[in-house]
């Protein structure tokens, strides 16, 4: 914990403050922030660097009305209400939801990968373990605390800007968390600063906030000085927390306000707030943030009851804000150093309820997008007929896709994040 | 494990631990007033409180026809006329909900009956149920009245109501499941995040359960339960090892009577209340405590606010505010009335009350802090400050330990060294204008130390 608290103070000292405040420099904070130069310097992250965004479809999407076996008469006996009869057919056998025209044109145009049937073994129906298994790439019957996002800062972003990581939204996602965490998360970039100017001196105030939230973690660092004691006996480590998150906040609203100040987007987005968040990191990706992973999210998924018109509805917000975010990255120049993600926790059973609508299932597909991948169709389709409980039963492994995303596109070394090797996919 | 708090112990920053997690905190002389009580009456007095509803008289959605007008009017109705009549109901809704938000609220920031609304909060949080798909503020009153009747009751009582209300039978799709063909969504989330916890069932149980559960309605007319027994599996069910003819309550009772539901919940309290991680030992002691009560909460709590692991130097200052605390906390403490802007600031900082982001309820803990949501509560802070009406004279009189009081306000315990000396400093170089005291209480409470209590 003292060594992030270096680290950060470090960069704080050099990108932000620099000769703005009088510093006394303790020697071992000079040696910190020497290396972190140096360490910089090795991993430089200029306009070439890959991009990966990452958007969880969040409550389980329905993977059978995502990418419908429209040929397949089990999924109409499975589905008399809410089957799909008519989607945008990709091959004989399958065919897209008909509201993602904008993925059918990214598909044609060589920018769409569409995995199919993926998920992990002993799948869990609930939300909220099924999201942990995927947040924390772990198998179904382990625990772990720490995120697959978050190892990988951990073990390849070392000494990195906290905003090598930033998630659009008011919490941080379990993927982020890490032994030494690193990333930020905010919606309103505009309120993403400290508001000094109501105070009846704002330089006097800011300088005072800066310095207070400053050597607030100051004081807790260096064992060797007793004193201290005190007051982490009044915080422990949830006090190094905030006092972390505090200075990741600091370090980065300037930037990142900066940014989006001046930065507009060149194409319009439709309004949902999945669109906001996509519009927000095509602004910080133009605007030439260090950031290597975005962290987005859209909810509603979890379609128990009535679906169609709740799926529809989603499925069309997705469409036309993805559509937007490509317009605009490709308007920037940036698509191709740019790979989006999907995820959903789970798909849903593959028979629907009484409800009109579907329980929680297994299996489902996910999109990969971008300038450089390599576009088609992975994986196999699970069989509706070879069903385990109900549910789709997974061809591919969503390690697998972590895996290629790592090795071959974020260009690091898989098993020190996955705990083991998974065998790649070749869609980039 | 949970032997009472020895008596030297029972000091004024114990009092202010007590009053800041069974309530929302206070003024100095709240906690100087609990303090001369004595722990045992302290605690006795916050769980026995007499009841408040005479000063909180029932919100605007508390009447269940507002939306009935609107439904009279659609029979014969063009599609387009009927489009333009449900924004006006969605419009009245919202206000509807905007009204109960702040009654609650308000509660919460002037109730002398902390204890309640605390518990209220809680149940909340545990029952999660979101307007943004029950979208009736009617049900949301009236399941909130129901976690208020039981907040420190019985937890089988409180688990048979709250199934039975029609916010929950909405937003987890009871009101759709029937014999035959029954909706699992709330079997599910029943055993998993309600009352037994992630793998103590089987998808057996929750099928089993799922039919018990059927033919729940609303009546249409006073909007309350509704049992419609054709729509009712009566079958012999088979779940946790036993068979019969089991009902909805009855699936509830078999729960009740599970262990694992009690230490389930236990856990689930001690961490609302007091810490993270408690110990598997404590877990086990605070669910005999709450098995042997026969899941009286009131009773448990009761136990916890007695013990001396609840004054533990791992609890006090150890848990980060919601941001609910947070904002009735700032108010209490600063004497200061909520500001109007309540629900846009408690949206941003991620704690809308009626509008959990899902049936599991807030995280909370670190959760509650990211790089944005930290610098929203120290510049809503100062938001709050320059809109209200701070008596800083009698808050924060001009003396040379100003400082430490507002400190002892603000924190109630002493702060670092270097910290405390650069307070003073600032008010030094500032002068003791109201200007200058509310740019120190501003700046203190911008502070990682002022997001813990």
């Amino acid at each position: 914990m003292n060594k992030t608290l270096h680290t950060r103070r470090g960069f704080l000292r050099t990108s932000l403050l620099g000769g703005a405040v009088a510093w006394t420099v303790p020697i071992f904070l000079e040696r910190t922030f020497f290396t972190l130069d140096a360490m910089a310097s090795q991993e430089p992250m200029g306009k070439d660097s890959p991009i990966l965004v990452v958007l969880q479809l969040a409550g389980g999407n329905d993977g059978l009305n995502t990418l419908v076996p429209f040929t397949d008469d089990a999924y109409f006996r499975a589905r008399p209400g809410i089957a799909i009869r008519e989607p945008l057919k990709i091959n004989d056998a399958i065919g897209l939801n008909p509201k993602l025209t904008g993925l059918r044109g990214l598909y044609d145009d060589g920018n769409l990968a569409i995995i199919q049937g993926v998920g992990y073994p002993n799948p869990n129906r609930s939300h909220f373990r099924s999201t942990e298994i995927w947040q924390t790439a772990s198998d179904a019957d382990k625990t772990d605390s720490h995120g697959w996002l978050g190892r990988y800062f951990d073990s390849c972003c070392q000494g990195e800007d906290p905003a090598v990581g930033v998630s659009i939204g008011s919490q941080t996602p379990q993927a982020f968390a890490a032994a030494e965490p690193k990333g930020i998360s905010f919606t309103q970039p505009e309120q993403f600063r400290f508001a000094s100017e109501k105070a009846s001196d704002p330089a006097a105030a800011e300088e005072f906030f800066r310095s207070v939230n400053e050597t607030a973690g100051e004081s807790n660092e260096g064992g060797s000085i007793g004193m201290l004691q005190g007051h982490s006996q009044g915080g422990g480590d949830t006090m190094d927390f905030l006092r972390r998150t505090a200075l990741d906040a600091q370090m980065s609203s300037d930037k990142v306000l900066a940014i989006t100040r001046k930065s507009k987007a060149p194409v319009s987005y439709p309004s949902s707030n999945l669109a906001s968040s996509l519009n927000l990191v095509a602004r910080l990706i133009g605007g030439g943030m260090p950031t290597r992973v975005y962290y987005v999210s859209q909810g509603g998924y979890d379609t128990h009851s009535n679906q169609t018109g709740s799926h529809d509805r989603l499925m069309a917000e997705l469409d036309s804000s993805l559509a937007a975010f490509v317009a605009d990255l490709k308007a920037q120049g940036n698509f191709q150093r740019v790979v989006l993600m999907t995820f959903s926790e789970f798909g849903r059973r593959v028979a629907e309820n009484g409800s009109g609508g579907t329980d929680h299932g297994a299996a489902a597909p996910l999109f990969v997008a971008g300038g450089a991948i390599k576009p088609g169709l992975y994986g196999k389709a699970p069989s509706l007929i070879d069903v385990h409980d109900g549910d789709l039963i997974h061809n591919t492994d969503f390690r697998s896709v972590y895996a290629s995303v790592l090795q071959n596109w974020l260009k690091v070394p898989v098993e020190p994040i996955l705990h083991r090797a998974f065998p790649t996919i070749g869609f980039v | 494990m949970l032997e009472p708090l020895a008596k030297p112990a029972w000091t004024p920053a114990a009092a202010a631990h007590l009053l800041n997690r069974a309530g929302f905190g206070g003024t100095p002389e709240e906690i100087a007033a609990l303090h001369a009580r004595g722990l045992d009456s302290a605690v006795d007095s916050l769980l026995h409180a007499d009841d408040d509803s005479d000063l909180f008289p029932p919100p605007e959605a508390s009447v269940p026809e507002y939306m009935d007008k609107y439904r009279r009017m659609f029979p014969g109705m063009s599609e387009q006329e009927r489009k333009k009549v449900q924004t006006e109901m969605r419009r009245e809704a919202r206000q509807l909900m905007d009204d109960l938000r702040s009654w609650w609220l308000n509660r919460m920031r002037w109730s002398p009956s902390v204890a309640r609304e605390k518990a209220v909060l809680f149940w909340h949080g545990h029952w999660a149920t979101s307007v943004e798909k029950v979208k009736d503020p009617f049900a949301m009153w009236q399941q909130n009245e129901t976690l208020r009747a039981h907040a420190l009751g019985r937890f089988e009582d409180m688990a048979k109501d709250v199934s039975r209300d029609p916010a929950m039978m909405r937003y987890l799709d009871l009101v759709q499941s029937k014999s035959g063909s029954p909706n699992e969504n709330f079997a599910r989330e029943l055993m998993e995040l309600f009352t037994l916890g992630e793998g103590h069932y089987t998808e057996q149980d929750i099928q089993q359960a799922a039919r018990a559960f059927t033919g729940y309605r609303i009546n249409q007319t006073n909007r309350r339960f509704l049992m419609a027994n054709s729509q009712y599996d009566d079958g012999v069910k088979s779940l946790f090892g036993f068979e019969g003819n089991f009902s909805g309550d009855d699936v509830i009772g078999l729960i009740a009577a599970d262990p694992k539901c009690a230490r389930f919940l236990a856990r689930k309290i001690w961490r609302f209340y007091a810490a993270e991680n408690p110990s598997p030992e404590l877990v086990e002691a605070l669910a005999e405590s709450y098995r042997r009560s026969g899941l009286d909460t009131g009773a448990l709590l009761g136990t916890i606010f007695l013990s001396r692991e609840f004054y533990g130097p791992d609890v006090v200052r150890h848990q980060i505010k919601s941001p609910v605390q947070w904002l009735v906390q700032l108010c209490r403490q600063m004497e200061i009335p909520l500001p109007g802007q309540s629900d846009g600031i408690l949206r941003q900082l991620g704690q809308m009350p009626f509008a959990p982001p899902n049936v599991k309820g807030w995280d909370g803990g670190r959760a509650w802090i990211s790089s944005a949501t930290l610098l929203l509560r120290y510049n809503t802070s100062g938001t709050v400050l320059s809109g209200a009406d701070v008596n800083f004279d009698a808050l924060m009189p001009v003396k040379s330990d100003s400082c430490d009081l507002i400190a002892w306000r603000l924190f109630q315990a002493p702060l670092p060294p270097e910290l405390n000396a650069k307070f003073s400093a600032y008010l030094k170089d500032h002068g003791t204008g109201i200007a200058a005291r509310r740019d120190l209480v501003h700046l203190m409470m911008s502070t990682p130390d002022y997001q813990l209590t």
